[in-house]
């Protein structure tokens, strides 16, 4: 009887901490979320790329996506400069949703070299990844010294951020 | 084929830890055992990829599998020999004659935990590492170690300006390379082993001093800290270095007691302890050793341990200069036994009996070498991945100088932090988004206990100093290093101090008495009994301070050989073995003092 009493206060208490305050809220959000998660992902018979666009999102599909084209090119050597995460943020306004990848994080992603606009490989940049309200992504091809020059001083004034 | 190559890896974890607990002399209850064996195989295999790197040689699935078994063979030479003269029932031994019982009120407790677990542990499996830390460092490291067999590979050819996260520790790296190696595209299920083996030897831990219906609602708080299990299916360095910290923390101080751990208070399920306090000691200084190769500013800490450890052999070494039976090591046979929980200092030292008189020559000698031994791990753990390994095998380079605070005179800038991690990470809305209620509880406890009971126990007061260290130290790491930023790194290190107010609470006083009462009315009415040897009842040990002269241990029980167990060696286990409080049924009533129940009471 008293192992029984103390089975229902365990119960009582496991209920009481998850439905306390904040955990209530964390356990519902986080949790019991991820195991509706897993009831779906069981099923899954994605790849693991499949599995990776899900998980890093937009900024992933940009980058691989910049890898096929590179990879249609034919372009072994590619180096890719990426615009400054604060000019989407104070510029185009679109930093919530999209932005470029840290340069290691591409790599990660490729296996190609990417480049910011203080970086001091920068002058190795052949190609620039543009992303606009109107066009959404564009990969351009970088054809001279001086283009790159004109590049960057357009973004001068928009330093790079994470 | 990758389930295969995971059970092949938690066997070789399971061996290696097992080799290294066995040149520690540690024996523990099973599931102390298990648990640490893998937590220690999954820290000897961080070592693995990282030392063939040290050595030049090629990584790859033959050289980094191969490697593990061989290790793992070799650190159980010792066990092989013994075995070659009394047979293989010294490897089953250790994780037999500990009958664990489960009590029907732990179930709803574990059903919540394991259902926290699994769903971590899916995470780990199915979802690609996330966090930026790792991403912009040791998981791209570890895929390109994969591909071009080298951690020193075309990851840092590029720039890297944006992070540091390259110069980390490889212990990340290499358990990312086993097994991406082993099969899993996205490594990470290491994770689970440590999280598994943890929230386990926890939750063993609570219920050695506490009612499992206790024990059970602080590991239920535990997990439920909202940060901490976020880490536990996400690759980084705070969770594995949380871990390993506090369970160096936990032998530290058991190491401190005379090694009057596992068993006592729980009568069921003691297990012979024949382990002497400074093999503790220095298995401690080990598991913080790894804690540091995994995090370098750990280092810090345990350095600030020391003087716990100088403080409590000098109480040892007994008043006016003259020695009894050098240090810590005194506590010989009996300390298992006589020891008691709690009675950290008092063992060997009173064991005048037996007691070897030293000169105190002998006993700075034997304190300098406890520490060295202590210290010495963590100074390893910290010159190979940050001395060595940057300065001599990467091609870029880590000037830590250049980011110290500059203006080290204006003190301002410390208080600030103190105060801001005090108002910000552990008490407001955030820091309850963060660990949930747990500074709170735990302050409302602490508080209580200072007013109503007005003293703290030695336990308790040794889970208050590690808090208080770790709490201080991270002020001024923040405040000497401007990088060690409050929301994010000191955030995480604060992780540390998480699983040390579970320790401070199960030592509580007042949770102690309700643990207390609550045994008490389980067993029907016999107080006596419940005050003395209820099963998890959180017996604080009532052990008999001087330890009886007689140096022959008694006879044991369930509890085995802990009566005359190892104890020191050389002189200390002369004097320890003068010391012994024989055995009797001590380890098997879980009073844990030196003679039966009855003495005990009397006391």
């Amino acid at each position: 009887m008293k192992v029984f009493l103390l089975t229902l206060a365990s119960c009582a208490l496991v209920l009481i901490v998850m439905n306390a305050g904040y955990y209530k809220e964390w356990f519902d959000g986080k949790p019991r979320q991820y195991w509706f998660d897993f009831l779906k992902e069981k099923d899954d018979t994605g790849d693991e790329v499949a599995i990776k666009k899900a998980r890093y999102g937009v900024v992933y599909t940009i980058s691989m996506r910049v890898k096929e084209v590179v990879e249609k090119k034919n372009m072994p050597h590619a180096v890719i400069l990426f615009e400054p995460n604060s000019y989407y943020r104070d510029s185009l306004r679109i930093y919530n949703n999209v932005r470029a990848p840290e340069p290691a994080v591409f790599y990660y992603y490729t296996g190609l070299e990417g480049v910011w606009t203080n970086s001091p490989d920068v002058g190795k940049a052949n190609f620039i990844v543009r992303i606009t309200k109107n066009k959404g992504v564009t990969l351009d091809e970088i054809k001279s010294p001086q283009q790159l020059q004109q590049i960057l001083a357009g973004f001068k004034k928009y330093p790079p951020i994470l | 084929m990758p389930m295969l190559f995971f059970l092949f890896l938690l066997v070789c974890y399971w061996l290696s830890g097992f080799g290294i607990l066995t040149l520690f002399r540690i024996r523990l209850k099973p599931a102390y055992m298990v648990t640490l064996s893998l937590l220690l195989g999954v820290a000897v295999a961080s070592f693995v990829p990282f030392v063939l790197q040290l050595l030049y040689i090629t990584i790859n699935g033959p050289t980094v599998l191969g490697a593990l078994v061989l290790v793992a063979l070799l650190l159980n030479i010792p066990s092989f020999l013994r075995m070659r003269r009394s047979g293989f029932a010294v490897l089953t031994r250790p994780f037999g004659g500990g009958r664990f019982r489960v009590k029907p009120y732990e179930l709803p407790y574990w059903l919540v935990l394991g259902f926290l677990i699994f769903v971590s542990v899916w995470r780990c499996y199915y979802w690609p590492p996330t966090s930026r830390d790792a991403l912009s460092g040791p998981e791209t490291i570890a895929e390109y170690t994969v591909r071009e067999q080298t951690m020193v590979n075309s990851f840092f050819r590029l720039d890297l300006w944006s992070t540091n996260n390259q110069f980390k520790s490889p212990f990340l790296i290499s358990l990312q390379v086993i097994y991406k190696l082993a099969g899993f595209p996205f490594g990470q299920v290491w994770l689970c082993v440590v999280f598994i083996s943890f929230t386990v030897f926890l939750y063993h831990v609570l219920r050695e001093r506490l009612h499992p219906v206790l024990a059970g609602l602080l590991s239920l708080l535990f997990m439920m800290a909202p940060e901490i299990y976020a880490y536990t299916f996400m690759i980084l360095y705070d969770y594995s270095n949380m871990v390993f910290f506090c369970v160096g923390l936990y032998f530290l101080y058991q190491g401190l007691a005379g090694g009057a751990f596992a068993g006592a208070g729980d009568r069921a399920q003691a297990q012979p302890v024949g382990v002497g306090p400074q093999e503790t000691v220095s298995f401690a200084g080990l598991l913080l050793g790894i804690a540091t190769y995994i995090r370098s500013e750990t280092l810090v800490l345990v350095v600030l341990f020391l003087p716990v450890i100088i403080w409590a052999q000098w109480r040892m070494v007994g008043r006016g200069g003259s020695a009894v039976a050098g240090g810590i090591g005194s506590a010989g046979a009996g300390s298992m036994e006589s020891a008691g929980l709690g009675d950290m200092g008092s063992v060997g030292m009173r064991s005048v009996g037996g007691g070897v008189r030293v000169s105190a020559g002998v006993v700075l000698k034997k304190m300098a070498l406890t520490g060295l031994f202590f210290l010495l791990p963590s100074l390893v753990g910290y010159y190979l991945p940050v001395q060595l390994y940057i300065n001599h095998y990467l091609p870029v380079h880590y000037d830590i100088g250049t980011l110290v605070n500059k203006n080290l005179s204006d003190w301002h800038p410390l208080l600030q932090r103190y105060g801001d991690i005090v108002s910000k990470l552990l008490f407001g809305s955030f820091a309850i988004h963060l660990w949930g209620y747990l500074f709170y509880i735990t302050s409302a406890l602490f508080v209580a206990e200072l007013v109503f009971v007005r003293r703290f126990s030695r336990e308790a007061c040794f889970w208050l100093y590690a808090i208080v260290v770790v709490y201080l130290a991270l002020g001024v790491m923040g405040f000497a290093l401007p990088m060690f930023n409050l929301t994010e790194t000191t955030k995480r290190a604060i992780f540390k101090i998480v699983p040390l107010l579970l320790f401070y609470l199960a030592n509580n006083e007042l949770v102690l008495r309700l643990s207390r009462w609550i045994s008490g009315w389980e067993v029907g009415g016999n107080k006596k009994l419940a005050m003395g040897a209820v099963v998890g009842g959180g017996v604080k040990a009532v052990a008999p301070k001087v330890a009886p002269a007689s140096g022959k241990p008694g006879p044991v029980k369930a509890g085995g050989k802990a009566g005359g167990g190892t104890g020191g060696r050389g002189v200390a286990g002369k004097a320890g073995a003068g010391g012994s409080g024989g055995g009797g049924k001590a380890g098997t009533e879980g009073s844990s003092g030196g003679g039966s129940r009855k003495k005990n009471r009397k006391k």
